[in-house]
């Protein structure tokens, strides 16, 4: 007499091993405060002092702002038909969402931990044989094509467009995005 | 205690420059959406640097207004008001809305608006 073989396991457990993997963890939702904390700091003067109210809404902002990118970048992977979200679609995915700003920062970031990690793995743990990471002055030159490649096709539509467009000019700002997206449609070699 | 920093340039680069934690950020970023299934190595990376930058302009941003109102602390409403007035935070927008009305009900956000532009 058995009653659901098909089934594995014990059936009045299942809500109990379900409820911990949907209901999610704040841990897995945002970056340590601490480290966001530390970070806030080192943007304001000595004198500044930072509540505890601005430092949780800031680390919820963070965590919004990867997902924002990500999926930015995560749509591009899907209408490319490729599976994986590199470095170079998050940058694309900055330059097209108003961060462009941040484009040439992390090339320069990305090329020296490039030059640092080129003899090693790149995810493990133990060093590579390379003694200094000196870095390089034109952050363009990176070894790989690919990369720079991409992003100086992505960055140079977005400066084409909002070269004498400061942040503050909002209205003028959201028209330059527009005509971005609309751009890079259009030609897609750009200038 | 490893002389770490000093010139030892693959380390610092395995430990030191990374201010926020790569497993996290993935996390975050495989919740974003059902389709993102696979993460190359570098992408927490460059995350772990656009955080960074990201952090550090929403705080210089937030402290202006919180210097215009001469307060010397930073506070959630300048944070608020800071995201309001630049429209590169606009998708910050609906989170900012949604944390005042679960906590403070009815407050003017008008007021903050004007503040920024």
């Amino acid at each position: 007499m058995a009653d659901a073989p098909a089934s594995p396991g014990g059936g009045s457990h299942e809500s109990g091993e379900q409820s911990p993997r949907s209901n999610v963890r704040e841990q897995d939702r945002f970056l340590p405060i601490a480290n966001i904390s530390r970070i806030m700091k080192k943007a304001l003067p000595a004198n500044g002092k930072i509540a505890k109210d601005a430092k949780e809404t800031v680390q919820e902002c963070v965590s919004e702002f990867i997902s924002f990118i990500t999926s930015e970048a995560s749509d591009k992977c899907q209408r490319e038909k490729r599976k994986t979200i590199n470095g170079d679609d998050l940058l694309w995915a900055m330059a097209t969402l108003g961060f462009e700003d941040y484009i040439d920062p992390l090339k320069t970031y990305l090329t020296k931990y490039r030059e640092g990690d080129t003899k090693g793995s790149a995810k493990g743990g133990d060093g590579s044989a390379k003694k200094e990471a000196h870095p390089t002055p034109i952050p363009q030159m990176a070894h790989q094509g690919s990369f720079s490649q991409g992003v100086n096709y992505a960055s140079s539509q977005v400066l084409s467009l909002s070269l004498s467009l400061p942040h503050s000019n909002k209205n003028v700002h959201v028209l330059s995005q527009c005509l971005l997206k609309k751009k890079q449609f259009d030609c897609p070699r750009g200038v | 205690m490893r002389q770490a920093g000093a010139y030892s340039g693959v380390m610092y680069w395995k430990t030191g420059p990374h201010s926020l934690p790569l497993a996290r950020i993935k996390k975050i970023m495989k919740k974003s959406g059902e389709e993102v299934k696979m993460i190359s190595g570098e992408a927490p990376i460059v995350f772990s640097k656009a955080c960074e930058l990201f952090i550090e302009e929403l705080t210089k941003r937030s402290w202006m207004i919180a210097m215009q109102s001469k307060k010397r602390m930073l506070h959630k409403e300048d944070v608020a008001s800071a995201i309001l007035a630049t429209d590169v935070f606009d998708f910050l927008i609906g989170l900012i809305f949604n944390e005042t009305a679960a906590t403070a009900g009815d407050v003017g956000e008008s007021e903050n608006i004007s503040v920024g532009c």
